[in-house]
This record gives C-alpha cells, sequence and structure tokens, in this order.
C-alpha cells in the first residue's frame, strides 16, 4: 500500500486512506455530473433536504467540522454567528486559494465542483440561504472552467435554482473570478473584492463578517475544503465522521507537500493520526526527503505560519497539537526545505511574496513588508550591514509586537515567537511577514552573519574587532 | 436658538485614560474621546467629518477592555465602560513610533520646498513622536514628482502616506470619486483614472486635509511659508452660504483661503470658487481711483468716450450734484449684495433716509420678493440637514450655486438618512440620491405642488404622471405625520423664468405644509443682509415694510412713503428715461440682469450713473461717476447668510489705491448732501442698527465675539406677502421652453478675475432632451438658432438626458453666447423655436 | 628727568612691532570663519542652490530677509527640483551677520564671505538683491561689485553643501546622501562625522574628487 500519483489529477497521490473530500479523484470524469451521481453525489443533498434545517445545522455543529482556510474556526458554530431577523443573508464560498504551497482547492474545484456546490446547497439550505457566491481565485483558469460548467450541469438538472429536487427550497449560486490578490483570501477584503471595490481588508471590529459583511448584511464565509466536507457528514452523519481523526479535530484533511521531498503532492490524511514524520517519510506518502540529504526545516501550514524544525517531526497533523507549538496548520501548504536550502533566500522568497502582495492598505504592512523585503535582498546582495539582523527584527516588532529578541526588549525570551500573533495592522497578512523572518532568524542567526561581510568576502562578525567601530 | 430643546442629561461612559477617569459620550470614538479630555493622540487618517478607516494606525495605543491590554486603533473604537487606556506606555510608545518611522520610509525629505512644511501633521508629530533618526538606507520610493489632478490641485505622490482623506472626502463627502487607490504593496498611490482629471467643485478641501504636501492648491503653490502668514477669521462672501473662512495673508497680499469648521454652516468645506476667488480681489486690474468721464487724451470731459482718473473730493461733488438736483422719485439704487451689513444699512439710510426714495432693489432681476423671502418661516441649515428629515428642492441646483450647502446636504440625504424631493427643471448634483426627482416645466411647479397633495390636474404639471406627484406628496406626508421636519429649499430654478411661479409654489406648499420651514437660496453674496437691511423696494431695517417705520423715524431725516420699485421696475423706468440719477452698488447690470435688452435700454437712458464697484465692467465702463469700494477682504463688517445667520468679515489687508469700504461712501456722499449720517466706524453703524431694529438688538461686538465661529442667528418675520398668482401661458406642442441656469465657473466679474478658476467655465451648449433632440430632427453638436421673441442667439446642440421634456436649457454668463439675449424679464415663461441654419 | 622720562615711552615704542596700519589702505588678515557679506552660491552646472524656502528668513532674528520662491521654470531652470529662489534681499542695515541664516540653509546656498565694511549712501543701496548676491556665473566666486572693497582672501572658504532631495523631481535618480560639487569649488570632502565621511560604514570615504577645500 505506497500509493501513487494519480495522473490525472495533477499532484494529488492517493494514500489508501480514508477520503472524505477526494473519494472522486481516481475517475478521469470526476468532475461530470454524471460520475458525480455515479459516486454517490448529490445524496448528502437529499438527506439533508428531507430534514429541517436545524437538524442539518445541528449535524454538522455536531461533527465539529473546523474551517479548513487558516483559522480553523468550527463552521457550525460560526453558521450560528448571524443575529437574528436580518435578512437577506449570503453564503460566500472563499476560493481564492493562493498562498505559496496551497493547491488543495484547486484541485477540489477542479475534480470535483459537484461536491462543492452540494456542499453549498447544504449550507444554505440549513441557514436558509437563497444566494450563495462562490469566488475563485483568478488564475486558476481550468477550475473555473470545471465549475461553472458543473454549475450549469446543475442548473440544468434541478439541484440548483428554483425549487431544489421539487422542494421550497431555492437557492442561486453565483460564480465570481477574482483579478489577482493574495490578500483578498481574507474574508473581508474578499467581501469587499466581490462588492466591487478594490480588494482591501475592513476593520475590525466586527470580528466576524457574519454581523456586517457583504452588502451590509450577515455573510458566512467558508473556504472550499470545508464545503466540500458537508456532503459527506450529511450522506454519512457526524457520529461516522468523528470516528476520523482526534477528538478535538475530527474528520480528515487535505495537504499540499512541495518541497525536497521525494514524492510531492496532496495528500487527504486523518487529522490528529498522522505525524508530520508519517507524512514526510511514509511509504504511502512522501517517502522522505530528497536523496541523500537532511529535511532542515518546514512550513507547517502555509506562507504565514512560523516555521518548523526537524524535532517537531512528531507532532500529529492537527490544529491544537501544532498551535500549541507555536505554530499553525493554516492552509495545509507544507513547504519542506533540506539542508541545502539557503535560510536568508528562503525567507527573502516568503518575505518578498507578502510584500508584493501586501494590499497597501495600513502602514505598518504597506511600509514594513517592502522594507524587510529590500533589507534581505541587500544582505543577500552583500551589502547587509552588521545591525540589519536586529533592525530586521525590530521592523518585524513594529508590524507585529512581540517578544522578540531585540535591544528594546532585551529581557524576554529568544524562543518566544508569539502565535498567534499581535498585529499593528487591519490584517495578518502584515505579521505574516514577520513569521519566517523570526523563525529563521532564530535558528539560523549564523547563516545572516555569514552573509553580511564588508565587501572582501569576511563576514563582519568574523572579522578582528575594531575594524568596524568608527568613531 | 429660541426653539431648541432644553438640555437632556447625556449620559456618558467612564474610562480610564493614563490612570484618570473621564467621561466619553455612548459610542464616541476613543480618540475624540481623549482629545476632548485633553489627551491627544496622534493620527494621520481620522478626520472628524469622515468616516474612519483606521489605516495609518497611528493612533495605536494600548485599550484594555478586560482582555488584557492590546494595541487597539483608537479613531476605530468606540468607547465602552471600564476601558482602560494608557497612551504613553512602552508599547505605545513604540508602535507610534514605528508607525512613524514606516510612513517616513519613503516619504521624501524635501520639506524645505514643500509648501506644507512648516504647518506639516507628519512634521510637528515626527518631533513629539517620532524617532530622532531613520534606519532606512535604501532607496526610497519614486514617482514623478507633483503631476496636476486638474487646474488648481497638484499631486505628489512621493510625499502621500496613503491615508485615505483625500480618497474618502472625494466618495464620501464630494461624490466625485475620481481619485482612488491604485496598485498595492509599497507601490500603492493615489491617482486618478486615465483621461479623466478630479474634475470636482471641491477638489480644494483635499488640500486643506492633506496631513502632508501630497496635495498642494497651484494658486498658493511656492507663494509663501507658513512661518510668514498672518491669518484672521472671517466669512466668505462669495455667496450666500457664509462659509467661515481663514483668510491669510503676508506683506498685504492675501494668498490663501481655508476652511474653518462651524458646526452650523460648512464644516470646513468650502467650494474651489470661494477657496480661490480672492486672486479676485487681489487682481491689479482692480479699481483704485475715482473716475469720471473724459477723453482720450486723459482730460475731463463731460461727455467723453472714457473714463478718467479724478480725486475723490472732485467725483463726489459730480455725483452730490447729480443727486441733489434730482427729484427722490427720479433716484434709484440697484445692487448692495457684495456689502457688508453695516455698508447695506449705510446705504439703505442713504437712500431712503436722505434721498428718500424707494426705488432700491439689491437683487437684480434675478431672485424672489423680498417679502416672501422674509415672509415665510426661515429654516437652518441643520433644520434641514436633521437626520431623518425632509427636504424639498424647488429651486437652482445647489451644487452649481451654493457649493458648501451642497456639501451638508449631500451628506444630510447620503448618509443621515434624510429624504429628498426634488421639483426642478433638470437633475441637480443631488438627483441621484433623491426619493423622488421630479423634472417641472418652467411655470409648472404651482400645479406640481397641487398635483402632489391631490388637488389640481396633474395635466397642468405637464410631463409629469399623476402617480410620481402623488408618490412624492405622500411622502412629504407621511414625514408630516409622523413629526420629521420638512425644509424647503426655495429659489430661482431657472432665470428664463419669472419669480412668480416659483413664489406661487412656494405659497402652495405653505399652504400645504404649515409646519414646514423655507430656506431661500438666494445665492448672491450677502443679499440676505441687504434684504434685512432695507436695500428691497417697501422694506425698512429690521425686516419691517415701510407702514412701520417706527424703528427708524427718530433717527432718519426722512422715509419714504410708497413702495417703490423693484429692479425690473428701475430699469424699466430708467429706459423710459425717468430716472435721473442711478446709483450701482456693484451692480453688473449687463451681465447679472436676465433681461440684458431691458439692461442695456436701461443704461443708454438713464441720467447719470454711478457705479460704486471694484472691477471695471461693462457696466462701470458706461458709468458717469465711478467710485471705488474695497473689497471683503479689506473691510470689517458683519455678513448675514441665507439662515439670517450673522457672522464677522474681518479686514486683513489694505484696499488698492484710495478704494474705500462703501459705508464710508454713503457717508462722504451724504455729507456732500448737507446730512451727517453720523457713522465714524463700523461699529457706529451697528450700535444703530441695533437700536432701530429690535431683531438686531443682540448682534453687538461682544455678542458677535462671543460667537465667532458659528454667529448669531438673527429670527424674524415679516408679514407674509401674496402676490398674484402667476398665468403662465400653455405652451404649444412644438414650442420649448427655456431653463437658463447658472453654473459654478461663468464669465462673471469675480470668476474672471481669478486666473484659477477663469478658465473652467464649461461654455454654453443648448441641451435638450434625447427625444426632443430627435423630434426635432437635430444632430448633437449642431448648431442652431434658438429663438425666442427677444431675440435669437446660435449655439451648439447637446442631447442631455437631465432636462423635462419640452425645454431647451442653457447656461447663463458663459463667454460667446449670452442666454441674457432670449430672455423678457417681463414674461413669465421664456417660450422657445429652434431655427435651423 | 621726569621730561626725559616721558619720552622714554616714545623711545620705547619706536622700536616695538606697531599695531595699527594704515586703514584701509591696509588691512589686517580676517579670521578663517568671520561673518561677512553673503553670498548665494551655484552648482558645477551653474544652476543656482538656492530653493527660496525661506528658512533663512524664517529663521533670521533681525528680520532682514525676503525671499520668495516660485516654480522652477522646466525648460530653462534656475534651480534643480520644483522650486527656486524667485526674490532674495538682504538689508545689511539690519543685518547683525549672526549666521543662522547659513546654519538654516538645507542646501548650503548661503554662505558668508569676510567682507564686512559697507557704506552706503542711501536706504535702498543698502538691500543687496539677488542679483548682487548670487556667486559669478564663470567663476563662482563673490561678484566684486564695484562699490565694494574686496582684498585678496576674503572670498574664499563661502562653499559647502549637502544633497538631501532628488534633483528635478527625477523619478529615476539613483541619489544618496553625499556631498555635491558647487561651481569654483569643485567636491569638497566631507569632514569627520557628517554622512559619507570618512566615518561613515559602507559607502567608503573617496566618494568623489577630494579637491575641493575641506579641512585635513
Amino acid at each position: 500500500m505506497t500509493g501513487a500519483y494519480v495522473p490525472h489529477a495533477a499532484g494529488y497521490v492517493d494514500n489508501g486512506g480514508p477520503k472524505v473530500v477526494s473519494s472522486r479523484f481516481v475517475h478521469e470524469d470526476s468532475y461530470t455530473l454524471e460520475r458525480s451521481l455515479a459516486t454517490g453525489g448529490y445524496e448528502g443533498l437529499r438527506a439533508a433536504l428531507a430534514r429541517p434545517p436545524a437538524d442539518v445545522h445541528a449535524e454538522v455543529r455536531d461533527a465539529t467540522l473546523l474551517g479548513r482556510g487558516g483559522a480553523g474556526f468550527p463552521a457550525g458554530v460560526k453558521w450560528g454567528f448571524c443575529p437574528e431577523g436580518v435578512w437577506p443573508r449570503y453564503l460566500v464560498v472563499n476560493g481564492d486559494e493562493s498562498e505559496p504551497g496551497t493547491y488543495k482547492d484547486r484541485l477540489l474545484m477542479e475534480r470535483d465542483p459537484h461536491q462543492l456546490i452540494e456542499g453549498c446547497l447544504i449550507t444554505c439550505y440549513a441557514l436558509g440561504l437563497s444566494q450563495c457566491f462562490l469566488y475563485v481565485r483568478g488564475e486558476m483558469a481550468l477550475g473555473q472552467e470545471r465549475i461553472a460548467a458543473a454549475l450549469n450541469e446543475a442548473y440544468a438538472a434541478g439541484y440548483v435554482g428554483r425549487n431544489v429536487l421539487g422542494t421550497d427550497f431555492s437557492v442561486d449560486v453565483t460564480l465570481h473570478w477574482g483579478a489577482g490578490a493574495y490578500i483578498v483570501g481574507e474574508e473581508t477584503a474578499l467581501i469587499e473584492s466581490l462588492e466591487g471595490n478594490r480588494g482591501m481588508p475592513r476593520l475590525k471590529p466586527p470580528y466576524f463578517p457574519a454581523a456586517i459583511g457583504l452588502y451590509g448584511q450577515p455573510t458566512i464565509v467558508n473556504n472550499v475544503e470545508t464545503l466540500a466536507n458537508v456532503p459527506w457528514i450529511l450522506a454519512n452523519g457526524a457520529e461516522a465522521y468523528k470516528r476520523m481523526g482526534s477528538e478535538t479535530s475530527p474528520g480528515t484533511r487535505l495537504f499540499a507537500v512541495s518541497g525536497h521531498v521525494k514524492r510531492p503532492g496532496v495528500y487527504e490524511v486523518e487529522q490528529g493520526v498522522t505525524t508530520f514524520r508519517d507524512l514526510f517519510y511514509g511509504d504511502g506518502f512522501c517517502q522522505g526527503i530528497r536523496d541523500g540529504h537532511e529535511l532542515k526545516m518546514f512550513i507547517p501550514g502555509g506562507g504565514s505560519a512560523p516555521w518548523f524544525f526537524a524535532e517537531h517531526l512528531d507532532l500529529p497533523l492537527e490544529a491544537k497539537e501544532v498551535g500549541a507549538a507555536g505554530s499553525m496548520l493554516g492552509s495545509g501548504a507544507i513547504v519542506v526545505m533540506d539542508e541545502t536550502t539557503d535560510a536568508v533566500k528562503a525567507c527573502h522568497r516568503m518575505v518578498r511574496f507578502f510584500a508584493r502582495e501586501s494590499c497597501g492598505k495600513c502602514s505598518p504592512c504597506r511600509e514594513g513588508t517592502s522594507w524587510e523585503e529590500k533589507i534581505l535582498a541587500r544582505i543577500l546582495d552583500g551589502h547587509g550591514r552588521p545591525s540589519d539582523i536586529d533592525l530586521l527584527l525590530d521592523v518585524g516588532d513594529n508590524i507585529s509586537p512581540g517578544p522578540y529578541p531585540v535591544a528594546s526588549h532585551p529581557d524576554e525570551g529568544l524562543d518566544a515567537v508569539p502565535f498567534p500573533p499581535r498585529q499593528t495592522t487591519i490584517c495578518p497578512l502584515g505579521p505574516s511577514s514577520v513569521a519566517p523572518i523570526t523563525s529563521t532568524i532564530r535558528r539560523f542567526r549564523h547563516e545572516f552573519e555569514a552573509k553580511i561581510t564588508r565587501g572582501d568576502g569576511i563576514p563582519v562578525s568574523a572579522a578582528p574587532s575594531g575594524g568596524e567601530a568608527g568613531s | 436658538m429660541s426653539d431648541e430643546t432644553p438640555p437632556v442629561e447625556i449620559p456618558s461612559v467612564d474610562i480610564t485614560v493614563d490612570g484618570e477617569t473621564v467621561a466619553a459620550r455612548p459610542g464616541e470614538l476613543l480618540i475624540d474621546a481623549c482629545e476632548r479630555t485633553g489627551t491627544y493622540i496622534p493620527r494621520f487618517c481620522h478626520h472628524s467629518r469622515l468616516e474612519p478607516v483606521g489605516m495609518c494606525r497611528m493612533c495605536l495605543v494600548e485599550v484594555d477592555t478586560g482582555r488584557g491590554p492590546a494595541l487597539q486603533p483608537s479613531c476605530m473604537l468606540p468607547c465602552t465602560p471600564g476601558m482602560v487606556v494608557d497612551t504613553e506606555s512602552e508599547r505605545t510608545r513604540k508602535a507610534q513610533d514605528g508607525v512613524l518611522e514606516f510612513l517616513l520610509v519613503n516619504h521624501p525629505l524635501d520639506c524645505p520646498v514643500c509648501d506644507k512644511g512648516g504647518e506639516c501633521p507628519l512634521q510637528d508629530q515626527t518631533m513629539a513622536f517620532g524617532p530622532g533618526e531613520s534606519r532606512f538606507v535604501e532607496e526610497k520610493r519614486h514617482f514623478e514628482k507633483p503631476i496636476p489632478v486638474n487646474e488648481n490641485v497638484h499631486l505628489d505622490r512621493e510625499r502621500c502616506i496613503l491615508c485615505d482623506r483625500c480618497t474618502r472626502f472625494a466618495g464620501e463627502v464630494a461624490g466625485d470619486q475620481l481619485i482612488h487607490f491604485m496598485d498595492r504593496g509599497g507601490q500603492t498611490q493615489v491617482n486618478t483614472f486615465p483621461e479623466q482629471p478630479f474634475a470636482s467643485y471641491f477638489s480644494g478641501n483635499t488640500v486643506q486635509i492633506c496631513p502632508v504636501g501630497a496635495l498642494t492648491a497651484a494658486p498658493y503653490r511656492f507663494k509663501a511659508r507658513p512661518w510668514d502668514l498672518e491669518e484672521v477669521e472671517s466669512t466668505s462672501t462669495l455667496d450666500s452660504v457664509g462659509s467661515r473662512i481663514s483668510v491669510q495673508s503676508s506683506r498685504d497680499r492675501v494668498l490663501r483661503f481655508q476652511g474653518v469648521d462651524a458646526d452650523a454652516v460648512n464644516w470646513g468645506w468650502l467650494s474651489d470658487k470661494e477657496r480661490f476667488v480672492f486672486e479676485a480681489y487681489d487682481h491689479a486690474d482692480r479699481l483704485a481711483t475715482p473716475m469720471l468721464r473724459g477723453d482720450a487724451l486723459g482730460n475731463r470731459a463731460p461727455d467723453g468716450d472714457a473714463l478718467v482718473a479724478a480725486p475723490w473730493s472732485e467725483a463726489l461733488g459730480v455725483a452730490a450734484d447729480a443727486l441733489s438736483a434730482a427729484p427722490a422719485d427720479r433716484l434709484a439704487v440697484l445692487g448692495g449684495a457684495r456689502l457688508t451689513n453695516e455698508s447695506q444699512y449705510a446705504w439703505a439710510k442713504l437712500a431712503k433716509g436722505v434721498f428718500g426714495t424707494d426705488h432700491v432693489d439689491a437683487q437684480l432681476g434675478d431672485g424672489l420678493p423680498a417679502e416672501v423671502v422674509l415672509g415665510l418661516p426661515r429654516a437652518t441649515i441643520d433644520r434641514a440637514c436633521t437626520p431623518g428629515g425632509t427636504i424639498v428642492l424647488l429651486g437652482p441646483d445647489p451644487k452649481e450655486e451654493l457649493g458648501a450647502l451642497f456639501l451638508r446636504l449631500r451628506h444630510a440625504v447620503v448618509h443621515d438618512g434624510a429624504t429628498l424631493v426634488e421639483l426642478t427643471p433638470r437633475r441637480t448634483g443631488l438627483s441621484a440620491h433623491a426619493a423622488h426627482s421630479l423634472r417641472v416645466l418652467p411655470g409648472g411647479a404651482a400645479d406640481a405642488v397641487s398635483a402632489m397633495f391631490g388637488g389640481g390636474s396633474p395635466a397642468g404639471a405637464a410631463g409629469l404622471s399623476a402617480e410620481a406627484l402623488a408618490a412624492a406628496g405622500a411622502t412629504i406626508a407621511a414625514a408630516v405625520a409622523e413629526g420629521r421636519p420638512v425644509t424647503v429649499l426655495v429659489g430661482r430654478p431657472s432665470l428664463a423664468e419669472a419669480a412668480g411661479p416659483v413664489v406661487d409654489a412656494a405659497l402652495a406648499l405653505h399652504d400645504h405644509l404649515p409646519e414646514a420651514a423655507f430656506l431661500s437660496l438666494l445665492r448672491r453674496g450677502n443679499v440676505h443682509g441687504a434684504l434685512d437691511m432695507g436695500l428691497a423696494p417697501g422694506l425698512l431695517p429690521g425686516r419691517v415694510t415701510l407702514a412701520d417705520a417706527s424703528g427708524v423715524s427718530s433717527v432718519w431725516p426722512t422715509v419714504p412713503t410708497d413702495r417703490g420699485h423693484d429692479a425690473i421696475g428701475i430699469l424699466e423706468a430708467a429706459a423710459a428715461g425717468e430716472v435721473d440719477v442711478l446709483v450701482l452698488l456693484g451692480a453688473d447690470v449687463l451681465a447679472d440682469v436676465p433681461d440684458r435688452d431691458l439692461a442695456e435700454r436701461a443704461l443708454a437712458n438713464a441720467g447719470t450713473v454711478v457705479a460704486v464697484d471694484l472691477f471695471g465692467t461693462p457696466t462701470v465702463a458706461r458709468a458717469d461717476v465711478v467710485l471705488p469700494a474695497a473689497a471683503p477682504t479689506e473691510v470689517d463688517g458683519t455678513f448675514t447668510n441665507l439662515e439670517g445667520r450673522v457672522s464677522v468679515v474681518a479686514r486683513k489687508v489694505t484696499a488698492p489705491g484710495t478704494a474705500r469700504p462703501d459705508w464710508a461712501i454713503a457717508v462722504e456722499l451724504a455729507d456732500r448732501l448737507g446730512t451727517d449720517l453720523g457713522f465714524g466706524s463700523v461699529d457706529d453703524v451697528l450700535a444703530e442698527l441695533a437700536a432701530v431694529s429690535p431683531i438686531h438688538a443682540g448682534i453687538t461686538p461682544e455678542a458677535l465675539a462671543a460667537s465667532v465661529r458659528e454667529g448669531v442667528l438673527v429670527e424674524g418675520r415679516t408679514a407674509l406677502a401674496r402676490p398674484d398668482r402667476t398665468e403662465v401661458p400653455v405652451n404649444d406642442a412644438y414650442g420649448l421652453r427655456l431653463v437658463a441656469d447658472r453654473s459654478m465657473y461663468d464669465v462673471g466679474v469675480l470668476v474672471a478675475h481669478s486666473p484659477s478658476l477663469a478658465g473652467l467655465a464649461p461654455g454654453a451648449v443648448a441641451g435638450f432632451e434625447p427625444s426632443d433632440l430627435s423630434r426635432h430632427g437635430l444632430a448633437e453638436g449642431e448648431v442652431v438658432d434658438l429663438i425666442a421673441d427677444r431675440g435669437t442667439v446660435q449655439v451648439a446642440v447637446a442631447s442631455d438626458p437631465g432636462v423635462a421634456r419640452g425645454t431647451v436649457h442653457l447656461r447663463v454668463n458663459q463667454a460667446d453666447v449670452d442666454a441674457g439675449r432670449l430672455i423678457d424679464a417681463s414674461a413669465p415663461v421664456t417660450g422657445i423655436r429652434v431655427g435651423r441654419r | 628727568m621726569g621730561y626725559f622720562r616721558g619720552f622714554a615711552v616714545t623711545f620705547k615704542k619706536m622700536f616695538e612691532r606697531r599695531v595699527t596700519t594704515s586703514y584701509p589702505e591696509q588691512k589686517r588678515d580676517k579670521p578663517a570663519r568671520l561673518h561677512g557679506r553673503h553670498v548665494l552660491n551655484r552648482y558645477e552646472d551653474g544652476m543656482e542652490k538656492c530653493i527660496g524656502c525661506e528658512l533663512c528668513a524664517g529663521v533670521c532674528p533681525a528680520n532682514c530677509i525676503y525671499v520668495r520662491g516660485a516654480d522652477n521654470p522646466p525648460d530653462d531652470p534656475v534651480s534643480p527640483g520644483e522650486r527656486y529662489g524667485f526674490v532674495y534681499e538682504i538689508n545689511y542695515l539690519r543685518c547683525i551677520h549672526c549666521d543662522l541664516c547659513v546654519e538654516a540653509c538645507p542646501t548650503e546656498a548661503i554662505t558668508e564671505s569676510k567682507l564686512f565694511e559697507f557704506s552706503f549712501t542711501n536706504r535702498s543701496d543698502a538691500v543687496y538683491t539677488k542679483d548682487e548676491l548670487v556667486v559669478d556665473a564663470s567663476t563662482g566666486r563673490p561678484q566684486h561689485l564695484p562699490w565694494e572693497d574686496w582684498r585678496p582672501g576674503e572670498d574664499e572658504h563661502t562653499s559647502a553643501w549637502m544633497r538631501a532631495t532628488s534633483p528635478s523631481g527625477d523619478a529615476t535618480y539613483t541619489g544618496r546622501v553625499s556631498w555635491s560639487g558647487e561651481l569654483g569649488h569643485g567636491v569638497r570632502a566631507p569632514e569627520v562625522g557628517q554622512a559619507g565621511g570618512a566615518a561613515a560604514s559602507d559607502d567608503g570615504p573617496d566618494d568623489g574628487p577630494d579637491d575641493g577645500e575641506g579641512p585635513a
């Protein structure tokens, strides 16, 4: 049982484990209504429609379905946040998956759009909504094509639209293509973009768009993978769902592993059972680090997560335990780096991504991320200054105030990368750029110092003392 | 003042700021509560008249709401009970320090050449809260240095700190979202859309609220530095809103007007015309010496073709000789809206109390009868803008004529839930937000009002369906039933329509809605002061009629007994040769009187014309005696705005040459006529006014000084006059009616002498409703003859969906096309036929 | 003897060094940093350094400086950048030569020469305008005006400048904080402790030709 790439589902590895959302990926025509129906598609919807909406909601809440977008908030609880008696309300599906290294939602949309649509319909039914917006990242051309085709099929077959399957329940699903901005993955920015505005996060409070969201109305924003789980829960029951995974994080989860492993790909993994070590080295999974190399570090949950190292390998893939260790599973994008990786370069790559994707709304993120990127670029170009390392940490501290080892907080511990981050910004994008910096400087400060030379190739730190002091 | 509700107990929320308990108001933002109680939190994006955005993050403070201290933007955080705020903690300091460093990372250090340098919040707060030194050694962000976003505003994107103030102002306040954020990350910038300049009447406000020197005004560009400016708070006399301004000068030249936040009036906003008109007052073409008729060689010649400079004594002598030779009923005084209240009172006393004539009118045939304006219940701007109130617009487009009032009204309608019902012949700047926007034919407003409240036949309100009218009426009736205030804005929507039909409609509204208050939209300067001071036929100072002369009779040598002519009557009398001396107080009759033909005949046939003016207008060029007057920045006095609010006009610079304040000219003239007006200063005038007019008894220098920003509201009504109903002729199927209205920028004397504004006049096109255009077989851009009984003009036609069917729209006072040639002041409406060329 | 004692002083003085000079034919050397008549400097390309910022006028305790800026004509700029000094006047009846204007100047446009003897026959002559203050367009040295009495050395050491803004608003400018050259004086070496100076960390001390007049 070693698993194998599924040829038509780019990057998906069928590892033979329990499947909730990727069960149809093995079929080449899994995106068609025909195949979907043949493999139990829309059974969850039928099951849901046979029950009162409150029951459906309760079923999902009982299943403790955790949001898969990053924050890991229970979807069933979030659904209950809408204020009483305020109509209309909307469901918005966040398909703007654009974190470095993540491509699981893309697969879900390309390989099984009907499952996602079914999840939307069940959610709408449970909450009494009649309008759903499906926001798909602008660059996902195939995903857009497949989901549009699937929606047309579903409308034609009577699963979407007026009087779904002959019941009183009517719902419309509207597709919206993004214009290519990472920040729109943030739910309030997504709502702004959907309204036709510039994709910039809204201010908090309100902390959840469930109170004031799209067009000022209560709005539930869920991730693609979260909703893809819903049909299975309705078809098989919350109890069956909770039998998988751990107690606090039931069910399975998709992880997109990339980097220096032998078999990178998307794996559906039981939460809390599998560990990082299993995932990286397991026979049915990534099969180990590429030949002859050792693990140096890995990003456990997308670019905004603090980085992990070899000592974290035995942590289970479960939100709570990873959180306790000081990082997060976030969007499920795992990037593995071996010892040939230059920590400064890797850090720079990640920071550059955030600097480019900053929406420009609030000053610390707009100016801070691009400043950090410039400092890192300067260090890589050989123009670093000895003061730059503390400067990087202090700039990070001004974006995400925390007990970092900086001159202004000498008494605070070196190990304490605060998580979740505190922020001087509006949204977490700015603090996200700080995580790679603090993670790498904490562990690989010597690599930074080695790059800071006096122009003659000799690191400043290795030069005889007194050379740099000046007068 | 009098009808204010008794003070209610305002509940308060106790919060702790830096260890001291202070009382905040429920819902008040933390930053405001702190500032009110004496703790200043630095900010860039926060502006009390704009929605909070929390973008700059400068106002982060450590706040503990029970879950432990955390940094929170105080501009976004409403005060809640028990909140503990530390504005000076180490974390707060570090966060503020960090934000300032971030803002300065890409901010160029060109303060020495920056117009904001010296009055720059970024400079000030860097000094107070910022890091001493930059740790940024990389290249700063570069953009092309100032790019003009419109004719008067330059944008320097390098200096911009992206606080969103200008863009929020443009979208939220002005409704002209023509500037926006572009690009992202470190390259984020504010810019206009390609090929779309920031063409807003209010763009100058963005310069004033910009916390850095990113937006600068071309008229002030490099003119001075803040430390050599002297300022005085005054009132804008450009239009009747009376916006509060700060007049700033250096070396005896006015260099800038800035808006001042008067809560009851303009909220700190100014239209660009109010802001940049100072250029006209400072213009080299200002009249600096008296002039008399002379020949081309500069010699005095009573029948000469030219005007030649003369000493004051000689010019006043010529004027006095003419005045003393003429019988009282052959004397007339026109104009006076430019003057301060004191000058108006002095001239009213001179004209009515010394000359003994009642042929006095400050309006120039473009306003409303004084007894109607003063007789209807008066509203304030605040009442009109009451949240949830109802506004009925029966007049011109406030956006074109009263810019600052437009911004207040727009805020009320867009943000405060006020309901707007429009009865206008053309789409206005507020139509997009109106609950009911009804296009009324010229002359049809009174019928429309009747139909709204279930009377009359809707056929009379041609072009409007009975349903639309009834729906609008129902909206107003519902507001009345719920006790929400209804305010009617009344003015002349078109100069090609006589005042009569508008008055009929206003009176009909008054009859149907006895609780409704009226706000006059008469535009010209201090016209409401002129009405209050008696510069109108049949009226005396203090909003009383000639019959009630008890106030002035003891102080004035004489008081006229019979009501005189209004402006049109005076001009008709002059045209008939019945006026021996015509005094023009800043009245450019050739431009301002709607009926061009009448104005020309009047000037040609009047005896001696005495013009008191700032500029050598075409009218002044035809005067016999020209007396130069001082501009509003050169006189002390008071101003009465459209609410009746009296506020201070302050002198900042000296008048050019020997130009004098208008009241001083009146005193001199009276002296020549053997009467001492008894005024040695403006305070003397004010004292006499307070003595003769009971409603002005509270207008004392002390009262004005005590309420310098908001002014003092003068209340009181005359008996409402009910002129005979104006009969409007029926429009035939092929005839069109002319709608002639003003636009913000025209070729008027002040705009023409303000280099920054002069080029902005849009020019005249004849706007036809699209179906009218095709009905007449006209193509857009085609030049046609517009033929009225009075005359013909040639003008290009344009399709304009904003006009009512059956009307032609033409802007008055534009270059090349003179709409005044079509207008007959004696006709209720102006019919137009279209002639193909 | 008292008679001779009196002469003794005279005789003694005959053999001592004389302290008087026959002023004004002869003048004593002036101290190196004497504050005298101002000059307005130019860059090496002849552009004026003054940007009309009025900081000198703002700081002047005697209120003797009158400056007005104006928009630089793009086709024939007077100074680099957006703004130039359109009016520049110093009233030498008021000036106390305190040098605060030189301290305040962000572009080192105004410096002082060592000419301090002024005499005027009417008040308006005492007001020096920009035409008189600005250095000679070919040599970069103070203009020797017909009524002034210049001696050798009095027009030296009038140079220094530090560039802080991007010239001409050029978006492609890749400038850095450093000294610029000056007409007639070249590039002056930064002094110790100044930006770009010998003590600064990475840019190196040899940023430009060291042919100026900086201190050793």
